[in-house]
């Protein structure tokens, strides 16, 4: 058993993905679904590196904020009407994450050397926050693509970029954006994701692959092509089609997207 | 006669006066390495080293105290595999990634010890502080050989000493936890230094 549990594939995917699975079954008709990824991230953070966050470094500053956003999307989805304005103040704060966790990182390199790092966290981060937030959150079937897609990406450029932790991690959010998707094909109808769901998803896979770049050898244009998953999510497919079609075809969009920055990433290690 | 007792006696202190100075030697980064190995799978043994390092000793050999402090340029670790092939990263390139060493984020590790046991004029045992990954942990290192001389290389015109010490710690002590198991927790160290009198 513990030799199982300690098995790469089981941390970062069966594990979080039978949790996540449970997190949705049981939460989904209070509307708190969207607490798969987050489920299944704190999975893999038990099982790889544990709840320990002295010192706080970068990874745990990404930890700390993958608990506190689905959190604030609690508050966010239960205390406040949608407006225009929130998913830009979103994308502010997830621009904000950024330079708060790398720019310690950064800061001795110098200007030159960081800015082209730097500003690719921040506004990876901003972009991929701001867009899944006020285009996705509010299509459960949508935004648990984009998870599977922006998971799956993270962790495949940041396996190929000498980070498997981090890859773990991204292989975590896919396994629980899968589980949150895979209830949805089950039952046949889309469940509420909203900012519950998507923040986490979102923060996350930016947050690791921004990670995967400046701490490991993720190159700077894989994370930028990564962020254009969520605008694959957003593509148009047949609102009256099945529930499990729309999750393939909006599924096979964002891995296209996410494909072609694994590519990137193992291209630049060739 | 005064004169010659006076002098007599200042000569017959002077290497005691000498000896009871503490000395100041600077680490000889050409032939100072840490090295470190670790299990893998449960079969074999990888050994890597760090291909700098930097640092202080204090010694007082009349007193039987002594400090020492090193830091180590985390980047420069070397197992042997630079070269990827058909992988897509190294094992050099993972062991500095954030799995292992973080190089990005904790670019050195330091040790600050004191001697404090002694073998006559050598010191035989060495308790300190590891910092690695920002955490900082005591670590013990045993010598297992010290010497201090002349410098045959510049005829004696240098005093050098040095000697090998060594140790181990369990790397998930520092928060190095990735596959913990399948790569061993427990990390040897063995530390070779050379240092020259300043």
């Amino acid at each position: 058993m513990q030799e199982m549990l300690a098995n790469p594939a089981v941390q970062g995917g069966l594990a979080p993905f039978i949790a996540a699975l449970t997190v949705t079954a049981l939460l989904a008709p209070f509307r708190l679904g969207g607490l798969a990824v987050v489920a299944a991230f704190a999975t893999a953070v038990y099982f790889i590196a544990g709840f320990t966050f002295e010192p706080l470094t970068a990874t745990r500053k990404i930890i700390l904020l993958g608990f506190a956003a689905p959190l604030a999307g609690i508050v966010i989805d239960f205390a406040f009407r949608p407006t225009r304005f929130e998913a830009w103040a979103l994308a502010l704060a997830g621009g904000a994450a950024a330079a708060w966790i790398f720019w310690p990182i950064l800061a001795p390199k110098g200007l030159e050397r960081a800015l082209l790092p730097g500003g690719t966290a921040v506004l990876a981060a901003a972009w991929t926050v701001g867009f899944s937030h006020s285009r996705l959150a509010e299509d459960g079937v949508r935004a648990g693509a984009a998870g599977l897609a922006l998971g799956a990406g993270a962790g495949g450029a940041a396996i190929l970029g000498a980070s498997l932790t981090y890859g773990l991690y991204g292989m975590a959010v896919a396994a629980g954006s899968g589980a949150f998707l895979l209830v949805q094909m089950i039952i046949g109808r889309k469940i509420h994701a909203g900012a519950t769901f998507m923040l986490a998803a979102a923060f996350l896979t930016a947050l690791l692959a921004a990670a995967a770049m400046i701490l490991a050898q993720v190159p700077w244009y894989a994370v930028a092509a990564l962020a254009l998953v969520p605008l694959a999510a957003s593509l148009p497919v047949n609102a009256g089609a099945p529930v499990w079609l729309q999750a393939l075809l909006l599924s096979l969009f964002g891995f296209f997207v996410a494909g072609i920055a694994c590519a990137l990433a193992w291209h630049a290690g060739g | 006669m005064s004169s010659k007792f006076s002098t007599g006696l200042f000569a017959a202190a002077l290497p005691f006066a000498a000896a009871a100075a503490p000395e100041s030697f600077t680490i000889d980064a050409y032939h100072s390495f840490p090295y470190f190995d670790t299990v893998h799978l449960g079969t074999s043994v990888i050994r890597g080293r760090f291909e700098k390092i930097s640092g202080k000793l204090v010694l007082d050999t009349a007193a039987k105290t002594g400090t020492i402090e090193l830091t180590v340029p985390t980047a420069t670790l070397s197992t042997g595999d630079n070269d990827k092939g058909s992988r897509p990263r190294s094992r050099d390139e993972h062991l500095r990634s954030p799995d292992f060493f973080n190089v990005a984020e904790f670019p050195t590790m330091s040790y600050k010890g004191t001697a404090t046991k002694w073998h006559g004029d050598a010191p035989a045992t060495v308790e300190g502080q590891l910092t690695l990954l920002g955490v900082t942990k005591p670590l013990t290192l045993t010598v297992e050989r010290w010497k201090c001389g002349p410098d045959p290389r510049t005829q004696g015109k240098r005093y050098f000493c040095g000697g090998n010490a060594t140790g181990a710690f369990n790397r998930s002590d520092f928060g190095m936890k990735f596959i913990v198991g399948p790569v061993s927790d427990e990390v040897k160290l063995w530390i070779s230094v050379e240092a020259f009198r300043d």
